[in-house]
């Protein structure tokens, strides 16, 4: 679940003015005709933390999240896919390679004598 | 359990092997191979017949099938060469026995099955088997390549598998693509070919790799390494997910493949061997113990956040992260025991929270003053909620919204108008151009009649929103109100000028009628009689709300201004005595009434006279049965409001003849004793707690709530004492000898208060029912129990409900009545356990 400074990708420390540009920039990446939900997610996460009320409210008042898969995805979040060598290919094939395969279906086609 | 054999009988007569044949053949049919196969092999004892025989050779074939996908691959092998032994070539399931022989490494049979193969045999007939051939060259046995024909397209697309993994390996991947290309659509490399791409395009285009890859299908021996390497495209939880799905053994080679560190893999191997058991003190450690993979922000957060759920990690998050601030931990602490609906407890924490606060002085006082609002949201009643939003002024004086809220609460406790005044008065010296402040005390100043004042704070209002309608309005009702009342005291010179600023304001053809209607009334009055009544018979005509409506406007307004009757009667035209008043017109009826009524409620009195002048046109509209239940049930509302019994009972009287409904018997039985319950007969209480039954059976809660209401109050006046309560009215029933913990009803519970105060409680109470809906009741409530109820604690506990009512009606004067809420539900409990509740004519 995300916050709303990471909705809106506005810094915690952000003022009232930097908060407006960052939601203005967010609505027009996610206009409400095209990209209703994602328009919804931003309204409300501009309404929660918009002013400095609004900000203090949200930092006193919300439940912290304990979100473990949160974590288990920053613990696997490894950047951009591997390249495949020909050694890692090859035990990728002998994976394959399990009682399973050996069943094959039966051809339709029958011509053993 | 082993099933037992059954006896087969072989019987040597032709009758009786016919007998068999068909026992044999529906053992077939139904699946029964194995008992088939005994059956035919019994048959051909004693004859050597050709379809038996060919029915013997499936029924092997089935069962071999059938055990080979059992994983009895052995037993199939032998099943499949029996059914060969007994069918005539060409032989179905060829290739699906090449596979279990292939499985079971007989290299000899495999052998001697290659011998026989011819190459269109293997490129046409048999491409699963030519598939899997593929994958188990190319990886465990190359070695079966030199069994299989040499002409084959196979063998040559196998050369052109080996020239792409060649040029794989040195990093060549045009003569790889080349030599894929030599691979058609229908050769038994096809998903090599798919599966070889893929890792091609990797890791530049992911998404066209795992386009391609999910192309392979599930039967293909490929599929598997399909599904690894896709697997291994993905990242974050989707790549979790597959890994726990897999064994060890292929979780390390996509470690591998993505490069995982050793704490990675070690954490995989956590969640696989906790997967269904990560309780939050698992989850917690977990967090710390690999605090390096998740980083310490990320780690600090997830931990502070799960010592709500697992509060005996605190000694951990501080060795790990320092010990928190106090007033941190006194936040957590309270919004913990907020998520469990624990007030009292989150109240507390809150203030402990708040002495922290106190202690950085002006830097923590915006926060104190939020968090007092925020603990004024869920205090047990509005006065101590109001107390804390008071007090938050103190530290945050600029929220114009706590002005409003204590405000709108003030507003509501009659007992409590000086008070209002007062916030009223602070809240416009704070905020002088707030809109819903003026608005508030345009209301407060035309409630107490100051239409000078009110009318200033409306142009203020104006001024700052100049199209706001209810501005206009209210500057409306008090510019005619202040007509009225120079024409009533003959300051003529004024009044036109009232006038004209009533007209100035832009809001509809209905009111600048009505101030047409006024000007008529001062021009007939001060300037020019017959011109005035010309222009009053104008303006009640083009009110367009028919002639009734129009009269009875042109009535009222002469009564408000003091003025005779008879003068105006005369020289203006009255509706026809047969007059019939359509449904529309009832319904405007309804709002003049209503409008006169709101505008100011002491108007009651002139709205009777106007209304009796028109009351034979009502009756006779109503009685001709055209206007619809819901249109008759606003008019009776209304009526009930400005308490016009006779007219109300005739309604009732109308309705019943066509609605047999709780609410016109109530309306009708209510109307007779002019509203006053004590007058009402036990007889038709009786039957009015039969409709009691009836209403909430149709959940009618409204009516239900009225009728009960109107018993009760018939009760206590007939029961002073409070020993008898219509819910537990039962002429059969002795309840002499009270005890409040084995009967009686949970209002005895207020029985200690005096009687003033009781009645103050029940009109009070009475009000709170007329204006709210029950489901808005108990939502209020609630606020006050520690276990919340619903609408059907109502319906089944009408006593404990109306009880919880009365403590509502204390809380909302401000009387402290000593009983709690709890009390009530507790004592509601203790009475359904002892004596379910009975009703006569139930």
């Amino acid at each position: 679940m995300k916050t709303p400074y990471q909705i809106l990708e506005a810094p915690e420390q952000a003022s009232d003015a930097e908060i407006k540009q960052a939601y203005l920039q967010k609505v027009k990446q996610f206009p409400p005709d095209h990209h209703h939900e994602q328009f919804q997610q931003v309204q409300q996460a501009y309404e929660a933390i918009k002013d400095l009320e609004s900000r203090t409210q949200y930092a006193l008042f919300t439940v912290p999240e304990a979100d473990f898969n949160g974590l288990l995805k920053q613990a696997f979040s490894s950047g951009p896919a591997p390249s495949i060598s020909v050694e890692h290919f090859e035990k990728l094939l002998c994976a394959s390679v399990d009682n399973k395969i050996f069943n094959i279906a039966a051809s339709e086609t029958v011509t053993a004598r | 359990m082993k099933k037992k054999k059954t006896p087969i009988k072989a019987k040597p007569n032709t009758s009786g092997g016919i007998c068999d044949a068909a026992m044999a053949k529906a053992k077939l049919d139904a699946g029964q191979y194995k008992e088939a196969i005994e059956l035919y092999k019994q048959l051909l004892k004693q004859a050597d017949n050709k379809e038996w025989r060919s029915a013997l050779a499936l029924c092997y074939l089935k069962r071999a099938m059938s055990l080979a996908e059992k994983g009895m691959i052995k037993e199939a092998v032998v099943l499949w060469e029996n059914y060969q032994q007994n069918a005539e070539p060409p032989y179905q399931g060829y290739d699906s026995y090449i596979g279990w022989l292939l499985q079971i490494n007989n290299a000899a049979k495999v052998a001697a099955c290659f011998g026989r193969l011819s190459a269109q045999q293997l490129d046409e007939h048999y491409p699963n088997l030519a598939a899997l051939l593929g994958l188990l060259i190319v990886t465990e046995k190359p070695e079966l390549e030199a069994m299989l024909p040499t002409d084959s397209q196979f063998i040559t697309h196998l050369v052109s598998v080996r020239a792409a993994l060649a040029a794989y390996r040195n990093n060549e991947p045009e003569a790889v693509e080349q030599a894929l290309k030599q691979l058609p659509f229908r050769s038994a490399f096809r998903d090599f070919r798919t599966l070889l791409k893929a890792a091609l395009l990797l890791p530049g285009s992911v998404e066209q790799a795992q386009a391609l890859l999910t192309k392979i299908p599930v039967t293909s021996p490929y599929y598997q390494a399909g599904k690894l390497l896709l697997a291994a495209t993905y990242d974050g939880l989707a790549l979790i997910d597959e890994l726990l799905q897999c064994e060890q053994k292929t979780r390390q080679l996509i470690g591998t493949i993505k490069k995982f560190s050793k704490k990675q893999l070690e954490l995989l191997d956590m969640l696989v061997k906790q997967k269904d058991r990560l309780s939050d003190k698992i989850k917690f450690n977990c967090a710390l113990q690999y605090r390096e993979l998740f980083g310490e922000d990320l780690t600090k957060a997830y931990c502070l956040a799960a010592l709500a759920t697992y509060p005996a990690g605190q000694r951990d998050f501080n060795k790990h992260f320092g010990a928190m601030d106090e007033f941190e931990q006194c936040r957590l602490m309270a919004l913990n025991y907020e998520r469990n609906n624990d007030f009292h407890s989150s109240d507390y924490y809150w203030q402990q929270g708040i002495s922290q606060l106190k202690k950085q002085g002006e830097s923590g006082a915006f926060k104190i003053a939020l968090i007092m609002r925020h603990i004024a949201r869920h205090q047990p009643s509005p006065e101590e909620g109001v107390e804390w939003l008071v007090e938050s002024l103190d530290y945050d004086p600029d929220s114009r919204e706590t002005y409003l809220k204590i405000l709108r609460h003030y507003e509501q406790e009659q007992e409590e108008k000086g008070l209002y005044k007062q916030w009223l008065d602070r809240g416009m010296k704070a905020f002088p151009q707030d809109v819903d402040l003026l608005a508030q005390a345009i209301k407060a100043a035309t409630a107490n009649k100051a239409f000078k004042k009110a009318a200033q704070y409306a142009k203020t209002l104006l001024k700052i929103d100049p199209v706001n309608t209810f501005a206009k309005q209210v500057l409306f009702t008090s510019h005619l109100a202040h007509a009225r009342k120079l024409i009533k005291t003959k300051k003529f010179h004024l009044v036109e000028k009232e006038i004209q600023q009533a007209e100035k304001l832009t809001l509809g053809k209905r009111y600048q009628n009505q101030a047409q209607l006024l000007r008529g009334f001062f021009v007939m009055l001060a300037e020019d009689k017959k011109q005035g009544l010309q222009k009053i018979a104008e303006a009640a005509e083009k009110m367009n709300d028919g002639s009734a409506c129009g009269y009875f406007c042109v009535v009222v307004e002469a009564l408000l201004m003091g003025l005779s009757l008879s003068s105006v009667q005369k020289e203006l035209p009255q509706p026809p005595k047969k007059y019939q008043l359509s449904e529309q017109e009832i319904g405007r009826l309804v709002q003049i009434v209503q409008q006169y009524y709101g505008d100011d409620k002491s108007n009651a009195a002139v709205l009777h006279q106007a209304l009796e002048k028109i009351k034979v046109i009502i009756k006779q509209s109503i009685k001709q049965k055209t206007v619809s239940e819901q249109t008759l049930l606003t008019l009776a509302e209304c009526l009930d409001n400005i308490g016009h019994y006779e007219l109300l009972g005739h309604c009732a009287k109308i309705a019943l003849i066509q609605w047999k409904k709780p609410i016109w018997l109530f309306y009708k039985f209510y109307a007779e004793v002019d509203g006053c319950a004590y007058q009402c007969s036990s007889f038709n209480i009786e039957r009015l707690q039969f409709n009691y039954a009836r209403a909430r059976d149709d959940s009618d809660h409204r009516t239900a709530m009225r009728i009960k209401l109107f018993i009760d109050e018939y009760y206590e006046d007939q029961y002073p004492f409070g020993d008898e309560d219509f819910e537990d009215f039962d002429e059969d029933e002795e309840d002499d000898d009270f005890d409040p913990f084995t009967g009686g009803s949970p209002m005895d519970l207020f029985e200690h208060l005096p009687t003033a105060v009781f009645e103050k409680l029940q009109k009070k109470l009475q009000d709170i029912m007329k204006k709210s809906s029950p489901e808005r009741v108990i939502n209020t409530i609630n606020k006050s129990l520690s276990k919340p109820i619903d609408v059907s604690f109502f319906m089944f506990k009408p006593d404990a409900f109306v009880a919880l009512l009365m403590l509502q009606a204390a809380a909302e004067l401000g009387i402290d009545t000593g009983v709690t809420g709890d009390q009530i539900i507790e004592f509601g409990e203790i009475e359904e356990d002892s004596k379910p509740p009975s009703f006569p004519f139930f």
